[in-house]
């Protein structure tokens, strides 16, 4: 039997497939769909201090190899997740990260205090690349000090582990990156959507409320495979890949370019037995490739010496 | 064109107006959601599909015997007056005091129904119908569509009784199915349920007619969907109470919580 378990930022998942934060709702929605022992841990819906309506539908778009999805952060508020979602999420047989997005250091410090004291939360992510909320100056993401503030706010509110999320669409992401690093992340989810847009040419009109949109799927899978291949070179704390994941194969990909673990976002849409199919993959290709356990993978592309850590279950 | 689905696993009850997710092909992202129009004696689901794009192309596509993937059934259907219950609201309305104030009931008259359907909305109403006239409710049939080609008239129940409109005039009446509806149901009693399925345009004209006859009124709308199973915020619509998903919160909607679409009152984006 190999041994699917996995450490992230001193978490121990049950496998490396974490499900993408905004793609499985609280959790509860896949009651009975999805085979939860066999999932890492689940992003919840990104929460902000308050509810939001979120952007005028339509909110969604297909694309080639992809979607476009313009939600804008609705969500039912801090006070509603506490008081509800969370214990809920709470109930399922896997880890509870509670992805949380705020406009400031402060916000961010808040949330991840309340969110973080309770027993569910099993670590935090810090969603400061969502492309669907509008922000006056220049957006976070793209903005190394602002998100080394946002970090260095939310590591003093909370010991739960932070995952910090990033935007492809960043310039200079590297420096991102190390910023989020050096204020005390513990992993980076690399990365969130790519801004786009569709048109209806019968109508003439943009397909999606908002005009723009996030690009998820497969159409995205290059692009963020590639920026965790150099963030993995220049950052010290485990990457979890995200983008367009939707079999084994590509998941081993994100492992061999230097993650640690990933997640499935999109892929969930057209199945949610795609978790059982990847992790019978992952459990198969193991196997043929003589890998005990699967941190064997994580930078493997890279032809670098990784030793196989083995997980304290051991 | 009508698809006869044999499920490996049955569903134990369908309520009229749930749908079924259904997977077309890894060449598109999303599933294709399609009411559940039928349920055989023998448990099988019967899908009624207009073909549109790639995804109905493909379905039309499969050979007999091939397999399919589904979810189902999903979402909150229509709710059934009941023929013996003289005078009862519906349960939607019952639970939703702006319904049940607005709706004058004649009291001691047994409850009736009008199903309208326009164009490929027939599909969501035809188990619909099919249940009311097996509980025995007097209930009235509105199908419209733009040709008399496009008719579905014939894959009702009870499709004699059916009052067709179309919008050339080449069969039935000349005009919009509500336009039909609004001629025809001066004489039914307030304390008719209307039904609809159709374009939004039609439904939205179709809650303005019901609202003018104290008619309690029942809608079922269509979205865009990715997860269809309120896990993801896409397929909302704007109500009174904010944005509520069609997959789970819908796709029947009481017609007084519906915000038109168009209107003023639509929620800002923020
Ligand atoms: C709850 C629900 C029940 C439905 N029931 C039925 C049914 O019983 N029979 C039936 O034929 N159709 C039904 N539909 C509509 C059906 O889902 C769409 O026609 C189908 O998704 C089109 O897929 P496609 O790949 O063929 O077309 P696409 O290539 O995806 O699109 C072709 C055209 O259809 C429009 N479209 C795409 N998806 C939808 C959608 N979800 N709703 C409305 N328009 C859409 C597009 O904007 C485009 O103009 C239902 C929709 C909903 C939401
Ligand atoms: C409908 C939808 C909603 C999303 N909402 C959020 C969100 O609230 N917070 C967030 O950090 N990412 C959100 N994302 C981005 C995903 O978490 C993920 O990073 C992205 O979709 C890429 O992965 P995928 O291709 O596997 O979907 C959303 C994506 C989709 C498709
Ligand atoms: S389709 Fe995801 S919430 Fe309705």
């Amino acid at each position: 039997m190999v041994d699917l378990s996995i450490t992230v930022a001193g978490l121990k998942l049950a496998t490396p497939l974490m499900l993408a934060s905004g793609t499985v709702g609280y959790g509860p929605e896949y009651d009975g769909l999805i085979d939860f022992t066999r999932v890492g841990a689940i992003v919840t819906k990104t929460v902000t201090p308050r509810p939001r309506a979120g952007n005028t539908p339509p909110r969604l778009a297909e694309t080639r190899g992809g979607m476009l999805n313009s939600i804008g952060l609705e969500n039912v508020g801090l006070d509603g997740f506490l008081s509800e979602k969370l214990a809920e999420a709470g109930r399922l047989p896997t880890l509870v990260i509670a992805s949380v997005a705020g406009e400031t250091p402060d916000e961010f410090a808040s949330l991840c205090e309340a969110v973080g004291e309770r027993g569910e939360t099993a670590g935090l992510e810090l969603n400061v690349s969502c492309p669907n909320v509008k922000r006056a100056r220049r957006p976070l993401w793209a903005d190394p000090d602002g998100v080394a503030a946002v970090v260095t706010a939310a590591r003093r509110a909370t010991d739960k582990p932070l995952f910090l999320k990033l935007s492809p669409n960043a310039a200079d992401v590297r420096s991102v990156a190390e910023a989020g690093e050096a204020a005390g992340a513990d992993a980076l989810v690399v990365a969130n959507t790519l801004p786009g847009m569709r048109i209806d040419v019968t109508t003439r009109a943009p397909m999606l409320g908002n005009r723009f949109g996030g690009l998820s799927g497969p159409a995205l899978l290059p692009v963020n495979l590639a920026l965790v291949w150099k963030l993995s070179d220049s950052v010290g704390i485990p990457i979890v890949g995200s983008g367009g994941i939707e079999r084994t194969e590509d998941a081993l990909e994100y492992m061999m370019a230097g993650a640690s673990a990933f997640q499935v976002g999109t892929a969930l849409f057209r199945s949610p037995s795609v978790v059982d199919q990847i992790v019978d993959g992952l459990a198969k290709h193991a196997v043929t490739d003589g890998i005990n356990c699967l941190s064997g993978y994580t930078g493997a592309a890279k032809e670098v010496e990784t030793p196989c850590q083995r997980t304290r279950a051991d | 064109m009508l698809l006869t689905c044999r499920l490996l696993t049955q569903f134990e009850t369908v309520e009229p107006g749930q749908f079924v997710h259904v997977d077309t092909g890894p060449e598109r992202t999303f599933r294709r959601p399609f009411s559940v129009a039928g349920v055989t004696p023998a448990g099988e689901v019967e899908l009624l599909i207009e073909l549109r794009g790639g995804g109905t192309r493909a379905l039309a596509e499969l050979p007999v015997g091939a397999s399919l993937t589904m979810m189902g059934p999903l979402g909150r259907g229509f709710t059934l007056v009941d023929a013996r219950a003289a005078g009862a609201p519906s349960r939607a309305a019952e639970s939703d005091p702006r319904a049940a104030g607005a709706a004058p009931r004649a009291a001691g008259a047994a409850p009736r129904a009008a199903v309208v359907a326009g164009g490929i909305g027939v599909a969501g109403v035809r188990l619909l119908a099919q249940r009311l006239f097996e509980s025995g409710v007097d209930t009235s049939l509105f199908v419209g569509a733009r040709t008399a080609d496009a008719l579905l008239d014939a894959t009702l129940p009870e499709p004699d009784a059916v009052r067709v409109a179309t919008d050339d005039g080449s069969r039935g009446f000349h005009g919009t199915v509500c336009d039909l509806f609004t001629a025809e149901s001066v004489d039914l009693p307030g304390n008719t349920t209307v039904y609809g399925c159709g374009p939004r345009a039609m439904l939205d004209a179709l809650a303005v007619v019901a609202g003018e006859r104290g008619m309690a009124c029942e809608l079922s709308l269509e979205e865009m969907m990715a997860c269809g199973v309120g896990a993801c915020r896409g397929c909302v619509v704007s109500t009174v109470d904010g944005y509520r998903t069609v997959c789970k919160d819908g796709p029947v909607f009481n017609a007084s919580v519906l915000v038109p679409e168009g209107s003023a009152m639509e929620v800002a984006g923020g």
